[in-house]
């Protein structure tokens, strides 16, 4: 793109970006809520915006992104909402990328970088193992240092798009003497690496998006540590900033309410009482979670919140996502039991993948409980063992 | 823009410089003569209210805060007197301030009568307390049809729930005379004119008043027409999100009230707020103050750039839902002596009653809200 897009007002910027999507966005990728962009499809859709100069916003521009300030960011997330855009996962840009730019060498940015943003190589995050979840320190996947390579054992779950990755990054234990946090160090791999393998689990929703990773005495470059030795749960923590505001959007709910209107609608509801309230209070709490996002996202631009609150609005955000999702299948009556995508009364949804996409939610990047108990600490102070 | 400086909160709450000033100011004031034992003692008083308070809040200028300078008023926005109204709900502030600064003032505030700046003035120097006589039915959000009459220079009708009555209090009337709405100054003395008033959960006298035949002079009529259709809507829809602020802070110093208690009460070893059970409902009740927060600022923002849409009724739902709900648990969490008229929390929550059911409750809100929303899902397809 030949000028600045920092220096286009907002309305500008938003009507270019809309203008943008409304010429090139794949009409069968706008299924809101239910699709994600995976595999070649997401390698496709970085590709097209890098070309188009619309590639990572959130990066600086020394390394090849956009630049753009949170306003611009998520004034593009706000038209992607309401272009019925499917989800991205993109966690090259999102979560490694980041990492990249504050502990990485020169060596590994140039490298990994410009791949990242041309869509050519997809990423995993391995965090989570089987016994550790929440409690992700605890975590029991080791690497031992052997003359120029790390030996890595162990297991890996939950790693959302696995098997359509081309590289992960991951936490492993190359201390065990020490405070278990203290312990963890943040390498890279291939994802052809010999005894790396991949089993995805079939979800709830009927995808297989989850996957465990077994690593089975995989040697790893020591060129592949990311930061100092021991040093990984810093690193991690390099993640848990102002992104993290995408977390508490309304974008899920309001997207489902707007079904959910549709609905009650098409199955003659809208003078019903008892439905006007139940949606009378998803509505109100869908608009008062954006005004929150909003002044949380304004003050956030100014430099001037308190992270906590980005925990506490995750928290609303997914609850909500599932409210709106159970008052689906109440309205929906008999049909809610469907279990392939139906029309109800004309209206084309599916209900099961709406309801299903919504269960996790509470689940992941950090559970509810564990949100909660975060926001409480910096609130109450601690509380009992 | 500073950050606010009364609780480690979540930092996204900014005021402006005035904000800052009027903040300090009300914290200056009633943190010395306001809170819990003024409340007690207002609350004694037959009238409901304190005629001393009301003058010293007229001398920090917050009884003009909305009122032009023509009439010793500071002609601010809105957003003054919102902070004011936080301020009072944090200390269950008996004064008719939403009932008199904001929703009586806008109406004086909007007439060029000789009659509403004498009133003006009046109320701008914390002289007198003025109310408005709008509503005629239970439950009702917005200015609906009036049934009262002006026919002839007598007032006929039957208004209900009017605020902040007590007998020194200025009344203003909206009614119809036919074919256009008007706005009066009625002498509550004058012959045919009956109040009834009934003692209410926040110390203040609500009223009944029914004009039987009243003879109204001509040069009491303030408003009439669009003019005065504009004003009532204003008045109304000021007061609203004032409330809605109110009953914010009320919330949000009870949250506080009932933190510091669990922090200093222990049971089987452990203070109440060590309690995971509890510390999770505390937070889920922090993010519903967080909600009640943004949306009543949101509220204010829409409505002074003129536009009336769902975000008014939305702040007034989150804020009376959230001002109950804190009080229930304010109560459990208080255990035993949370019940007990001693403990300062059931105040709060007395306070939240009336302030949560005044011009709507949450249920009532939500319904407009959701309607506002539908009428433009339709009008946009």
């Amino acid at each position: 793109m030949a000028d600045d897009l920092n220096l286009l007002s907002n309305d500008e910027f938003r009507d270019r970006w809309r203008a943008w999507l409304t010429e090139n966005y794949p009409e069968e990728w706008r299924v809101p809520i239910i699709h994600r962009l995976k595999g070649d499809e997401e390698r496709r859709w970085h590709r097209m915006t890098y070309e188009a100069g619309w590639r990572a916003p959130a990066w600086p521009k020394e390394y090849g992104g956009l630049g753009l300030g949170l306003e611009k960011q998520l004034i593009m997330h706000e038209e992607m909402e309401r272009h019925n855009c499917a989800r991205v996962l993109d966690s090259g840009a999102i979560l490694m990328a980041p990492v990249l730019m504050k502990y990485g060498t020169p060596e590994q940015r140039d490298r990994y970088l410009l791949p990242i943003l041309r869509g050519d190589e997809l990423w995993c995050q391995g965090y989570s193992e089987p016994n550790s979840g929440s409690d992700l320190a605890s975590l029991r996947t080791s690497a031992v240092r052997e003359g120029d390579d790390y030996v890595i054992n162990g297991q890996k779950i939950w790693t959302t798009l696995a098997a359509y990755a081309d590289r992960i990054f991951l936490l492993a234990r190359t201390d065990k003497s020490v405070k278990k946090q203290a312990g963890i160090s943040f390498l890279l791999a291939d994802m052809d690496t010999p005894g790396l393998t991949v089993r995805p689990i079939m979800n709830l929703a009927g995808e297989d998006e989850l996957c465990e990773i077994f690593l089975d005495n995989i040697r790893v470059p020591a060129e592949n540590l990311v930061g100092e030795l021991n040093q990984g749960w810093t690193v991690a923590k390099a993640l848990l900033g102002d992104e993290r505001i995408a977390n508490g959007a309304p974008t899920l709910p309001r997207q489902s309410f707007e079904v959910l209107e549709e609905l009650v609608e098409a199955v003659d509801l809208l003078a019903d009482l008892g439905e006007t309230d139940r949606c009378a209070q998803l509505f109100c709490d869908i608009e008062d979670l954006a005004a929150l996002h909003s002044q949380v996202a304004d003050a956030a631009i100014r430099g001037n919140i308190n992270h906590a609150v980005l925990g506490l609005m995750k928290v609303l955000a997914t609850d909500l996502f599932q409210d709106v999702s159970d008052e689906l299948l109440r309205v929906a009556g008999e049909d809610a039991g469907l279990l392939e995508p139906v029309g109800v009364a004309g209206v084309k949804l599916d209900l099961r993948k709406i309801y299903m996409t919504a269960r996790p939610a509470t689940i992941y990047a950090g559970a509810n409980e564990v949100q909660r108990n975060i926001v409480a600490n910096m609130l109450m102070g601690p509380g009992a063992k | 823009m500073a950050a606010r400086k009364w609780l480690p909160d979540m930092g996204w709450r900014v005021d402006d410089e005035m904000q800052q000033m009027l903040r300090d100011s009300a914290n200056h004031y009633l943190g010395a003569a306001g809170g819990p034992a003024h409340f007690r003692q207002v609350r004694t008083q037959e009238s409901g209210f304190d005629a001393a308070a009301w003058a010293q809040m007229g001398a920090l200028g917050w009884t003009g805060i909305l009122l032009p300078e023509a009439v010793g008023g500071s002609g601010m926005a809105l957003e003054g007197a919102l902070t004011l109204a936080e301020e009072m709900g944090r200390t269950v502030a008996p004064e008719p301030f939403i009932a008199s600064a904001v929703i009586a003032a806008t109406v004086l505030g909007a007439s060029d009568t000789a009659a509403a700046a004498t009133l003006a003035s009046a109320l701008a120097q914390g002289e007198r307390s003025v109310t408005l006589a709008w509503q005629e039915q239970r439950s009702t959000i917005g200015i609906p049809r009036f049934e009262t009459r002006l026919q002839g220079g007598r007032l006929r009708g039957v208004k209900r729930y009017v605020p902040n009555w007590h007998p020194a209090c200025a009344l203003l009337v909206a009614a119809t005379d036919g074919a256009e709405t008007v706005v009066l100054h009625v002498d509550p003395a004058t012959a045919g004119v009956t109040a009834r008033s009934a003692r209410m959960t926040d110390a203040s006298l609500s009223a009944e008043f029914e004009f039987d035949d009243v003879e109204i002079a001509d040069d009491a009529v303030m408003l009439r027409g669009a003019a005065a259709d504009a004003a009532l809507t204003l008045a109304v829809a000021r007061g609203t999100v004032a409330l809605s602020a109110q009953l914010e802070g009320l919330a949000s110093a009870l949250w506080h009230r009932t933190l510091d208690y669990m922090r200093q009460r222990s049971q089987f070893g452990s203070n109440l707020s060590e309690f995971q059970a509890l510390r999770h409902r505390m937070v889920d009740l922090y993010s519903q103050i967080e909600l009640a927060g943004a949306s009543w600022r949101r509220a204010a923002k829409v409505l002074e750039q003129g536009a009336t849409d769902a975000a008014l009724h939305t702040a007034k739902a989150r804020s009376s839902q959230i001002a109950q709900d804190m009080g229930k648990w304010a109560i459990q969490y208080h255990g035993a002596f949370g019940y007990t008229d001693e403990a300062d929390v059931g105040l709060y929550i007395h306070c939240g009653l009336r302030w949560s059911t005044w011009l709507g409750n949450a249920v009532a809100h939500r319904r407009e809200a959701l309607a506002a929303h539908r009428r433009e899902r339709h009008g946009n397809g």
